[in-house]
């Protein structure tokens, strides 16, 4: 290495090979911090100790390199067989970079800084070359910052010491705003695992270089640099939360929200739906061939009304412009500016603390009474739940509250009950959503339902996928007799046990599992494999709930039996056979 | 004229004979233990998920470097043959990036590299049509061309026992919203668009390899389908019996996973791949 005073000016090949091997060693140590924080491409968490198997295969080779080779040769040797061994994306690119530089550094005997500076940019050509869609917010934005630092700095006659620092300063910097240009980092609250991976190895290449010179450096602690990477992964995710909350949604160049009904004979509803989709976007078209209804987000709402007028009479015109509800809520949420760029807003939703989450297509409310119940409904996708049943049919007004609170521009309604159903209509009537009410009514059907529900597809598929499922269920009820009767035939006392079966009463006896085993009896067939769950009510314990799911599952071999807690009250159990 | 040879990855999980009779390279991925690292497809299936059971810390695969493709495309180069190379989907690998890389290294003019979208037994039957057109005396382009029409109508739906292998591998894509629900699920699975994504949930296994089954367009004649698992002999065979049933023509070929994919979608999976249309 040659030195002017104290600094590094020339760089020779032994100098590169230290520098190389500094910083696969100092890589080593840091790679788990790197696997933590890998989620892009995919999320499995081994970035670090993917790209420590490419700097392994490239130190590897050159152990065995003469001190006195060139720093061409040096380079050469580096990249060749990093591309030889490099693993993952990361590694891939990485392997890359030295091929770039390499390139740079073809022939040469010793490196000046501006020959370094210019075989780093060589290095970002080929990163960028190697992968077909190069994506922003990733290692390859880190290293082209770290190129742009380093030809900056170059210029300035400094030493390679303070040319490491710079480019080192860039990429850090290019790092922290990896989360703005990923939203997957930043959704999960992190910086890019390949960038920091990169930084971590020049780190330990002016570990090698600083060691042979006096001046100060900062940033070269083992401990000190991992301190801060962990700063990246324990991020408040609360704070990145927010951040995001305001992303996604409405589409500025199709501002204006227009809804209206079409009145005609044999309206075509594929034909309008072809018509009207390279008009914007949000599209929906629904009802039948006399009736339509018609909501799109345009920009040109004259032409949808030509559209429409061609097919038939139209009504109930309404055309809001999103771009006024939007700086209204911003305005008024105190912010003091009008937002930078209009990428977001709930157009049509007041926004409660609660509403973090990004403004969804198609929401969920069910209906249902018992923790039990309530917690799997949540599991499996509904945003919010609305307590009631039998004999305690929730008032319109929470349909109406639940329906609102749900940060989605569409509802779908579960309730469960067919006395419920009635509620869901009106509050169809009194929120301005557009709302879908399944028929369905039990808590099974509910639960077959809500397993069809996919939020990627229109509001109409769901609606029929819906409705098929829930019919494909049997709901078995086994409760108590309030009175004395007779029914389908069956004597029944006031306080008896009873079993029913889609409604209709079909067994009454004097123990629960009795009832139950002589209920699945009636209706389980025996030709076909079927599941059964059931779910134990709130009047009975789990032991004894276990004890009978053992017996059915004796009795009934060919049967799938599952054990839920429902928690429902009145039904000692409630049953689906599917 | 130069003759265009095969080159496909390990997760295709070809059997010898294909590999022979068309004389196809395949390029191993690798299953990466926390002491050791195997090359896919070098130990059987059962040998594979018991050391996966018995491993302390779950494997991760990778794809193959650049230097790997290189390797292979010079040996072919060499002989005067063009290449066209078929790999596992870009959307769940990077082997089509190391691929396309060797390729430009060498020389792009002579090496198609096709990111099938695909993988398994897609990928099998895919590489199967291109080695045909190849025997046929197809050139490089034409067999580009056919691969990229096949490829848009081929399907692969699968049916993973349990979502946590997909989960801690990273490849749960769209089905992530599936985790943690309370009820037990089966969920059926598909690549779309090269992306694992969820095409319906149902309770049973029986339901869930009929709503696959249904999916097979109604056939004309004869036609070929993939059933595909990871250690799932009576499983798959009961959809051979579900198929043949509904498709007495139908010709089910039976594959297993290759230790990478099984890494990803764990033992006891099943699917099937087919053309639609």
């Amino acid at each position: 290495m040659s030195c002017n005073g104290h600094k590094v000016v020339l760089l020779g090949g032994d100098d590169l090979r230290d520098m190389f091997l500094q910083g696969t060693l100092y890589f080593e140590k840091h790679k788990e911090a790197i696997n933590d924080l890998n989620v892009f491409p995919v999320p499995d968490g081994d970035t670090g100790t993917n790209m420590a198997l490419t700097l392994q295969a490239a130190s590897r080779e050159l152990q065995s390199v003469s001190t006195t080779s060139s720093i061409g040769e040096v380079s050469r040797i580096a990249a060749r067989s990093a591309l030889m061994g490099a693993r993952g994306n990361s590694g891939v690119i990485l392997s890359q970079l030295f091929q770039g530089i390499a390139r740079g550094l073809a022939g040469k005997e010793d490196a000046r800084l501006t020959e370094l500076g210019r075989a780093f940019q060589y290095g970002i050509v080929y990163a960028y070359n190697a992968v077909s869609r190069p994506v922003e917010g990733t290692i390859l934005t880190v290293a082209r910052e770290i190129a742009r630092g380093s030809r900056i700095a170059v210029q300035k006659n400094i030493n390679v010491v303070d040319l490491l620092g710079v480019a080192i300063a860039s990429g850090k910097k290019a790092l922290e705003r990896t989360p703005d240009l990923l939203p997957v980092l930043k959704e999960a609250g992190v910086v890019d695992a390949g960038g920091l991976g990169l930084i971590v190895f020049l780190e330990g290449c002016l570990q090698s270089v600083s060691r042979h010179s006096s001046d100060e450096i900062p940033l070269t602690e083992g401990e000190k640099a991992t301190g801060e990477f962990y700063k990246y992964i324990s991020q408040d995710n609360e704070t990145v939360e927010e951040s995001t909350s305001l992303q996604e949604e409405f589409d500025t160049r199709f501002p204006y929200c227009t809804e209206l009904i079409i009145r005609g004979d044999d309206l075509l509803l594929p034909t309008l739906r072809q018509q009207l989709e390279p008009m914007g976007d949000s599209l929906l078209v629904a009802g039948d061939t006399g009736v339509v209804k018609v909501h799109i987000h345009t920009a040109n709402p004259g032409s949808v009304l030509e559209t429409c007028l061609a097919c038939g009479s139209i009504h109930d015109i309404k055309i809001d412009n999103m771009l006024d509800q939007f700086n209204k809520t911003r305005w008024s949420d105190g912010e003091g500016q009008p937002a930078q760029g209009l990428r977001t807003v709930s157009a049509q939703i007041e926004t409660t603390p609660q509403q973090r989450k990004p403004l969804m297509e198609i929401g969920l409310v069910a209906v249902a009474a018992g923790t039990g119940f309530v917690d799997i409904f949540e599991s499996m996708g509904a945003d919010r739940i609305v307590f009631g049943g039998q004999s305690m049919n929730p008032p319109v007004e929470d349909l109406v509250n639940a329906v609102l609170e749900v940060n989605s521009k569409k509802v779908i309604i579960l309730p469960n009950n067919s006395n419920v159903q009635f509620a869901a209509e009106q509050a169809v009537k009194l929120v301005d959503k557009e709302i879908s009410v399944i028929d369905t009514n039990s808590l099974p059907q509910g639960l077959a339902a809500i397993l069809a529900f996919d939020r990627s597809k229109s509001l109409a598929d769901n609606f029929v996928e819906m409705c098929l499922r829930a019919r494909q269920v049997k709901t078995l009820e086994v409760t108590y007799a309030t009175r004395d009767a007779v029914v389908n035939g069956i004597t029944v006392q006031k306080d008896d046990i009873i079993g029913l079966a889609d409604g209709a009463l079909l067994v009454s006896g004097l123990t629960i599992n009795e009832t139950v085993l002589e209920l699945l009896r009636n209706v389980l067939d025996d030709q076909e494999e079927q599941i059964v769950t059931l779910f134990y009510g709130h009047d009975v314990t789990e032991s004894d709930a276990g004890e009978l799911a053992q017996k059915v599952e004796a009795d009934f071999p060919d049967s799938e039996v599952e054990l839920q807690s429902g928690g429902q009250p009145l039904y000692y159990y409630l049953i689906s056979v599917e | 004229m130069a003759q265009v040879r095969i080159v496909t990855d390990s997760t295709a999980f070809l059997e010898e004979e294909t590999i022979e009779r068309y004389n196809i390279s395949v390029v191993p991925l690798y299953v990466n233990f926390e002491n050791e690292v195997i090359l896919d497809g070098s130990i059987s299936n059962a040998e594979f998920f018991d050391k996966m059971k018995n491993a302390t810390k779950m494997p991760f695969t990778s794809q193959p470097s650049p230097g790997d493709f290189v390797k292979v495309y010079e040996k072919i180069l060499e002989e005067g043959d063009d290449i066209v190379t078929l790999v596992i989907s870009s959307g769940i690998s990077g082997t089509y990036d190391s691929a396309i890389n060797a390729a430009k290294l060498l020389d792009i003019k002579r090496i198609a590299v096709v990111d099938t979208t695909m993988t398994s037994g897609g990928l099998a039957m895919l590489v199967k049509e291109a080695a045909e057109a190849a025997a046929q005396g197809k050139t490089k382009e034409e067999i580009v061309a056919l691969l990229e029409d096949k490829k848009r109508r081929l399907r692969l739906f699968f049916i993973p026992d349990t979502l946590e292998y997909l989960k801690k591998g990273g490849r749960i894509g769209g089905a992530q919203a599936l985790l943690g629900t309370l009820l037990k699920i089966k969920p059926v699975l598909y690549l779309n668009n090269g992306k694992v994504e969820t095409y319906d949930k149902v309770r049973t296994m029986k339901k869930a390899m009929e709503r696959i089954v249904d999916e097979i367009p109604p056939a004309k004649g004869p036609f070929t389908l993939t059933i595909i698992h990871g250690e799932a002999f009576d499983t798959a065979n009961k959809m051979k019996a579900m198929i043949t049933e509904r498709f007495p023509e139908a010709e089910v070929i039976i594959n297993e996973l290759s230790p990478v994919i099984g890494t990803h979608a764990g033992p006891g999976v099943v699917g099937l791949c087919f053309y639609a249309q």
